[in-house]
């Protein structure tokens, strides 16, 4: 169905290329896993499949794809959308129309479809999506795997043969995760859709798909069946924790955050009611809950800064001696407890790594290099000269962690911080995680990404519909 | 068929932007500036019954803030830069500065203040403050998404920008709103400036989703067209140079107004009928199709006719 020759792809002012000599041959019907380290050219791959590479990303393409026994190199995204469907990391960003059904008729409008025509291909593609209750749904009421389920249904509305998914399953929770493998599983086999998905958190990819192309930092590709290389590599650098820290055995016995009734609602709607928690110093707790449960709006009603003006906050929070962070000054909150948000990019804003870390200290007040010090714990050796923009996820993560640990707070609130890491990155946060802990720092962390809780957690917490079970 | 109802989203978004356009037109030909102030509370009411929830109709109390901004602008210039008006009742009485910029004379600023300058100010500033009101009410209740697929073939591709335009301002508001809530939780020194915070990553995040929204467009086909034969492109270009040649005459005949009125609105006429005629014929290498029929309602025509209503009471003459 898909065959790539010799294909090399550099961005403009990148030193190596991206991907190198790539040859690769996909038959019809068959689900791929792409997967490889973060900035290896696994999304790189997908685009220059479909031409959003180079004609999106600029850089040079050299080589032939070939689709379908077409030549499709070097053509543009819009001249291939009726053979190469493509569903994007973040389908809410993706999509352009408001309800469910012209997002889906989108792409048949614009290749000029007849209205009978249309009609028809819309019924086939709601049924084997199983959209059919929620065709008149505006997009943005959806659940994130409903959002997936239209974002994949728009892909393969005019019957391509070919889908092409970037981190798919990244933002979604367990069950929504579990669920759209599955749907791509039965799109292959059943449909034969030839589905090739790029993706870090593979855990439950890889029972299901038929073959996996490794996309190497130095831009070559291997391929093989699902138990090929797993097995041993990745496997083992997923689950082996031996370079791990030492938990301490023994969490002392003050809480370093209690939270009692804490109910948090806006305008109409309650987002969180009467949460209860308690965290010793020096322990790691982990909030699980599906997307919307009411974790992000739980950390930061305890936090005490608040999720925007209109989400008001009831109920007791007490951090050590500081007391009820709501009731104190901004500078003085922060320096009691601490919170990383979702997108930890948000805190950066200056044009070097070096200016962050010398505003950091000036803001804490505390002596120079303070917050270098603790960066260059959590991420090692980094030029100082980078902008904070071409640091990788792991190493803006740490760079917040940083910046907001220097303020000397013992309280650290996470808010899904594993989002866009690959797994040695994540592998490396854990251990982040395990010596501040180890340092007495009391750690809440929300997140659907239960393999991490396995790897860090003391205890869990989880959050349904609002209400901590 | 569906119930009468006046919700933003029953009405068709091409009805709204006409009724903003003709209360704008009211409202550049008005002079009373209580008949002003009348009109931005019937247009206020008129949102905040109608709007419903969407990403662009929560923008209301910037389009008053701008207004508001806009009339004490005025107000501020006219004491500013004063100039004696003929009237002798003195509203304000403020010493006059004379500067010599070392060329054109004196400048003089301040001084007496009479009070029919300042009604004069306060009624230009109200007369756009009206306007600016007049577009917020078409731009919080028409949904963008769905006047584009009214907007002719032809014009397809300017009609996205502009709708791809009218999306970021609501996002560019959200993102705001994030990134300032995110930079709460880290705090700035004092040295920095209270924008570097936000400016930064809220542009990184607007250029993001606009090229992510570009990217997913051209995938799923956007941007195909057929073809236009040789001969046709020529009839298009001197069609539209025609209509040209004709729009700007008439407007010049128009604004001489030397009692050829008539004639001009002839031109005029000649003019907009060729631009129709090349949007038609452009039209046709599009190869886009429509899977719904939008069709007008009663609603529709209710809103329609108050908007041509008004308009036309004001051309004739009548006070609103």
């Amino acid at each position: 169905m898909i065959s790539i020759k010799d294909l090399t792809f550099s961005y403009d002012r990148a030193e190596s290329p991206q991907l190198t000599r790539v040859n690769l041959e996909f038959a019809a019907g068959e689900f791929v896993l792409v997967c490889g380290p973060t900035g290896s050219g696994k999304s790189t791959l997908l685009k220059a499949i479909n031409g959003l590479a180079p004609h999106f990303t600029g850089g040079k393409l050299r080589g032939k794809i070939t689709i379908d026994n077409q030549d499709v190199t070097g053509r543009l995204p819009h001249e291939l959308a009726e053979l190469v469907g493509y569903v994007n990391q973040q389908p809410e960003g993706w999509f352009v129309a408001d309800t469910v059904q012209d997002e889906l008729v989108y792409g048949l409008e614009q290749l000029g479809f007849d209205r009978e025509r249309m009609a028809a291909e819309l019924s086939r593609v709601t049924k084997m999506l199983g959209l059919q209750d929620l065709l008149d749904h505006p997009l943005s009421f959806l659940s994130g795997g409903q959002q997936q389920r239209v974002a994949i249904g728009a892909a393969l509305a005019a019957g391509q043969r070919v889908l092409l998914l970037d981190e798919p399953t990244s933002a979604l929770d367990v069950d929504a995760a579990a669920e759209t493998v599955d749907l791509l599983k039965s799109l292959a086999k059943d449909h034969g859709v030839t589905i090739l998905v790029a993706e870090h958190r593979f855990n439950n990819l890889l029972d299901k798909v038929d073959s996996v192309v490794v996309v190497n930092n130095d831009g070559t590709v291997e391929k093989g069946d699902a138990a090929w290389k797993f097995d041993e590599d990745l496997r083992q650098g997923l689950f082996n924790s031996d370079e791990q820290p030492e938990r301490r055995q023994s969490i002392s016995g003050d809480w370093a955050l209690t939270a009692s009734e804490l109910t948090v609602s806006y305008a109409d709607q309650v987002a969180v009611s009467k949460a209860s928690l308690s965290i010793k110093a020096g322990e790691i707790v982990a909030l699980q809950g599906a997307n919307g449960s009411g974790k992000t709006s739980l950390l930061w009603a305890i936090q005490g800064t608040g999720n925007g003006s209109k989400a008001v906050s009831t109920g007791t929070v007490s951090v050590g001696s500081f007391g009820d962070p709501r009731d104190l000054k901004p500078r003085d909150r922060l320096k009691a407890i601490t919170m990383v948000p979702q997108r930890a990019a948000d805190l950066l804003f200056l044009n070097s790594l070096s200016e962050e870390l010398s505003e950091s200290d000036r803001f804490a007040e505390v002596s120079p290099n303070s917050t270098a010090t603790i960066f260059a714990q959590l991420a090692g050796k980094v030029n100082p000269a980078l902008h904070p923009r071409d640091l990788s996820s792991g190493q803006q993560l740490a760079l917040v962690l940083a910046l907001q640990l220097v303020k000397g707070a013992n309280v650290l609130l996470l808010d899904e911080p594993t989002r866009g890491l690959d797994y040695v990155a994540k592998k490396h946060l854990a251990s982040q995680l395990k010596s501040l802990g180890n340092q007495g720092k009391a750690i809440l962390l929300a997140t659907h990404d239960v393999e991490f809780v396995a790897q860090v957690a003391d205890r869990e917490l989880h959050l349904i519909e609002g209400v901590i079970q | 068929m569906a119930e009468f109802s006046l919700k933003a989203s029953r009405v068709q978004p091409g009805s709204w932007w006409l009724l903003g356009i003709a209360s704008a037109i009211v409202a550049g030909l008005n002079v009373d500036p209580l008949a002003l102030l009348a009109q931005i509370a019937i247009l206020v009411t008129i949102i905040l019954l109608a709007r419903e929830y969407a990403p662009w109709s929560q923008s209301l109390k910037f389009y008053l803030a701008l207004a508001t901004f806009v009339v004490v602008v005025r107000v501020i210039f006219r004491i500013l830069f004063n100039l004696p008006d003929g009237s002798t009742q003195i509203a304000l009485t403020l010493p006059q500065l004379s500067l010599n910029l070392g060329f054109g004379g004196n400048v003089s600023l301040l001084g007496d203040v009479t009070a029919s300058s300042l009604v004069a100010a306060t009624t230009d500033g109200l007369r756009l403050a009206a306007i600016i009101v007049s577009i917020g009410l078409a731009n919080t209740l028409a949904n963008p998404r769905k006047l584009l697929k009214s907007t002719p073939a032809a014009l397809y591709e300017i009609a996205t920008a502009i709708s791809v335009a009218i999306n970021l301002a609501p996002q560019l508001i959200e993102s705001l709103q994030r990134v300032r809530r995110a930079s709460s939780l880290r705090g700035r020194s004092k040295g920095l400036g209270a924008l570097a915070g936000t400016i930064v990553p809220v542009l990184e995040d607007t250029i993001d989703k606009s090229l992510s929204l570009a990217a997913s467009m051209d995938s799923r086909g956007f941007g195909r067209r057929g073809i236009l034969t040789k001969k046709l492109i020529l009839s298009v270009r001197l069609i539209s140079l025609a209509s040209v040649v004709f729009t700007s005459v008439g407007v010049f005949v128009l604004l001489v107004g030397t009692g050829l009125q008539a004639a001009a609105l002839g031109l005029l006429g000649a003019g907009f009928i060729c631009i129709l005629v090349t949007v038609r014929m452009t039209s046709k290498n599009s190869i886009r199709t429509r899977f719904k029929k939008e069709t007008w309602l009663l609603q529709d025509f209710v809103v329609a006719s108050v908007a041509i209503a008004a308009v036309s009471a004001r051309l004739l003459g009548w006070q609103v």
